[in-house]
């Protein structure tokens, strides 16, 4: 089963490429990574499947990648350094190769303390840039941490996550280009809805020469109501909602605020594909996939390339 | 220094319940400093237990005992002229005391009265903060005299996560951001470039690789 | 003699600058209600240790009172502060073994009423409920 990855053959092929996401269920129901992929297919070139995010306890992302897989999609395999330690990881990255799974993103995950196993022990045996480096090894020299060779190497797209909002902000992009000389081929960003930061972080990001060097995929997560704005803005490390996102949700009647979320995703795509160095968008639209096709065809991204 | 607090009454209570005659043992080191386990401490909590021990009926007797150490082996023989005397020790050691006793008198029974829990140094009277994890291979060289392995809630070599905001950790607002702190530090001493080389996993076998680590030196020893 | 009470084991702890002729001003209430209180002054209320409340009800207090300066009047500035965070601190270890927090209190003296320890401790028992016939003057001419 030699198949591509088909985020890196649109990218490659200089399209702007788009993905989302799916948080697979909290139990054991195929059906409902299948459901949403069905949502989700034709609209997105590929599909991230998060890995037990928020530090809860889900069906496992590789799993669920394996089960898009078997669909005929083309999963982003998320991957967290917070539960496994570097035998693990490297293990489950050969299993995702031999799997047909053809995309990683190598994050350090959300704190245990803010999940539903708070009292779990928080492996980080290694971080998400180490993960990158190792997975580079892996693939690129057939080598895993420590230098034992492999039989066969995995075949992997490399990703990682940048979040131009957190602080220090000056760093933020020295952080990317630690990422992409760690091995990261692509990135998805945060959230974006201060588009005046982002513009300011992706000058520091072509400054630094990196934007030749990585696919940026701007992060889209529409927003359902003024309430979640609210609570994101307030309880979600490393959300930046200006205000004036939020007064505008709120300026909307209730019934009309999911309508509105769309439209600011939809806004800000157009935006950032006027944004040199952003390549694509990656759309989280959590629990609410259905959002994505209404977004992607009124960004005018549809219908995707054959890739 | 080793911080300890004290386990909650109950707890001690449950384990003395089949004990008579108790000798309870302070160390007059790291959990005296950090007010947990010496010679005030071994008194406010004999008071306690004895005031219960009344209360409920039950009679008991406690001798009063702290030691300068109780994790080197000339400070516990002081222990020998009197231990035989007592159904149990209550020790207010770190947990390295509590087993450096149980060793020297292995027909003892010993119980720990404290909840061993960090390395760390006295921020101000009455606050202590972890600042090592004893890893064995220590780095603060290259982070600005900032551990990242005890101060970053995730242990990042390649920090900081995405979490930091206006330089509070995403995990506790109440403590800085351990990278924050690095990244500013090396910016002021204009060594910001160290952070552009990835740090390579850490040999965790250092700290735990193969059981209980051991140091030992030739010349130290008789 | 139902004056002397109720039969409660007192022991009062107190900032000497309180009263600077405490040592007399105690004898006539020390006489009266005899084995019934004890007065233990401290240099400041910031002196006491927890172990000596702990130690103060082991021996048989059913209450102890600590008596503190007026807050901000004390002279090592905050003794008295120190002594409300001891007295929170031993009423949590009490707790812990059954006893009421309450068998220990603290009693801030208030700025614009001096007075001296024997008032003080009238007031106190007076909250008791102990009304006292014998006044201090009367308990002088006993002595």
């Amino acid at each position: 089963m030699m198949t591509e990855s088909r985020l890196k053959n649109v990218l490659t092929s200089g399209k702007f490429a788009v993905t989302a996401e799916c948080g697979p269920p909290k139990g054991a129901d195929p059906e409902v990574v299948k459901s949403k992929g069905k949502i989700l297919r034709d609209h997105v070139d590929s599909i991230n499947v998060t890995d037990n995010q928020t530090g809860v306890v889900r069906l496992s992302s590789l799993a669920a990648c394996a089960l898009l897989k078997a669909e005929g999609l083309d999963p982003v395999l998320q991957m967290v350094t917070r539960d496994r330690n570097r035998i693990a990881l490297q293990s489950d990255v050969l299993g995702a190769s031999a799997l047909g799974i053809r995309n990683i993103l190598c994050l350090s995950g959300d704190h245990q303390s803010f999940g539903n196993q708070p009292q779990a022990k928080g492996v980080f045996d290694i971080d998400s840039i180490q993960l990158i480096q190792a997975v580079r090894k892996m693939r690129d020299a057939g080598e895993i941490i420590g230098g034992d060779k492999l039989t066969g190497a995995p075949q992997l797209f490399i990703g990682a996550v940048a979040n131009p909002f957190a602080d220090p902000f000056k760093y933020r992009a020295a952080r990317l280009a630690t990422k992409v000389d760690a091995g990261a081929e692509f990135i998805q960003t945060q959230c974006i809805y201060n588009l005046n930061r982002f513009k300011e972080w992706m000058g520091l990001v072509r400054d630094l020469g990196m934007a030749d060097k990585v696919y940026i995929l701007g992060g889209i997560t529409p927003l359902k109501s003024a309430k979640m704005a609210e609570y994101m803005a307030k309880n979600v490390a490393g959300m930046d909602i200006p205000e004036e996102v939020i007064n505008r949700m709120k300026a909307a009647p209730a019934t009309e605020q999911r309508q509105e979320g769309i439209r600011i995703a939809v806004e800000t795509i157009l935006a950032l594909k006027e944004i040199k160095g952003v390549h694509g968008v990656h759309i989280m639209a959590i629990e609410w996939e259905e959002a994505v096709p209404q977004i992607v065809e009124e960004s005018k991204l549809s219908p995707r390339p054959q890739a | 220094m080793i911080t300890a607090e004290r386990k909650p009454i109950k707890e001690i209570k449950e384990m003395l319940a089949p004990y008579r005659k108790i000798l309870v043992v302070g160390c007059g080191s790291c959990v005296a400093e950090c007010a947990a386990g010496g010679e005030k401490e071994v008194g406010l909590l004999s008071s306690a237990l004895r005031m219960d021990a009344k209360a409920s009926g039950k009679e008991i007797e406690i001798r009063e005992m702290t030691l300068d150490r109780q994790c080197v082996y000339e400070f516990i023989d002081q222990l020998t002229e009197v231990i035989d005397q007592y159904d149990v020790v209550l020790s207010l050691a770190c947990g390295a005391g509590v087993q450096a006793v149980a060793e020297v008198f292995p027909r003892v029974h010993i119980l720990p009265a404290l909840n061993t829990t960090f390395l760390g140094e006295t921020k101000e009277a009455g606050l202590w903060v972890e600042n090592c994890r004893g890893c064995g291979d220590c780095k603060l060289g290259v982070f600005a005299a900032v551990c990242p392995v005890t101060r970053c809630a995730k242990g990042l070599f390649n920090g900081p996560c995405g979490g930091s905001k206006t330089d509070r950790c995403e995990v506790d607002p109440d403590v800085p951001c351990a990278w924050q702190l690095i990244v500013s530090r090396l910016e002021d001493t204009g060594r910001l470039d160290l952070l552009r080389k990835v740090h390579p996993p850490a040999d965790w076998s250092k700290q735990q690789g193969k059981g209980p680590r051991k140091i030992k030196r030739e010349d130290q020893r008789t | 003699m139902d004056q002397k009470g109720l039969g409660i084991t007192r022991a009062i702890l107190f900032c000497r600058q309180l009263d600077p002729d405490q040592d007399v001003n105690r004898r006539a209430i020390e006489k009266e209600l005899g084995s019934q209180i004890r007065f233990f002054p401290l240099p400041c209320s910031g002196r006491v240790d927890p172990l000596y409340l702990m130690r103060a009800l082991e021996s048989g207090a059913d209450k102890v009172y600590l008596i503190t300066c007026p807050e901000g009047a004390c002279r090592h500035r905050e003794g008295n502060l120190r002594a409300k965070k001891r007295i929170a601190y031993t009423q949590g270890l009490i707790e812990e073994i059954g006893l009421d927090r309450e068998r220990l209190e603290l009693i801030i003296t208030s700025a614009g009423d001096r007075k001296t320890i024997d008032e003080l401790t009238r007031d106190i028992l007076a909250r008791e409920g102990v009304t006292s016939s014998v006044n201090p003057n009367d308990a002088d001419i006993e002595k």
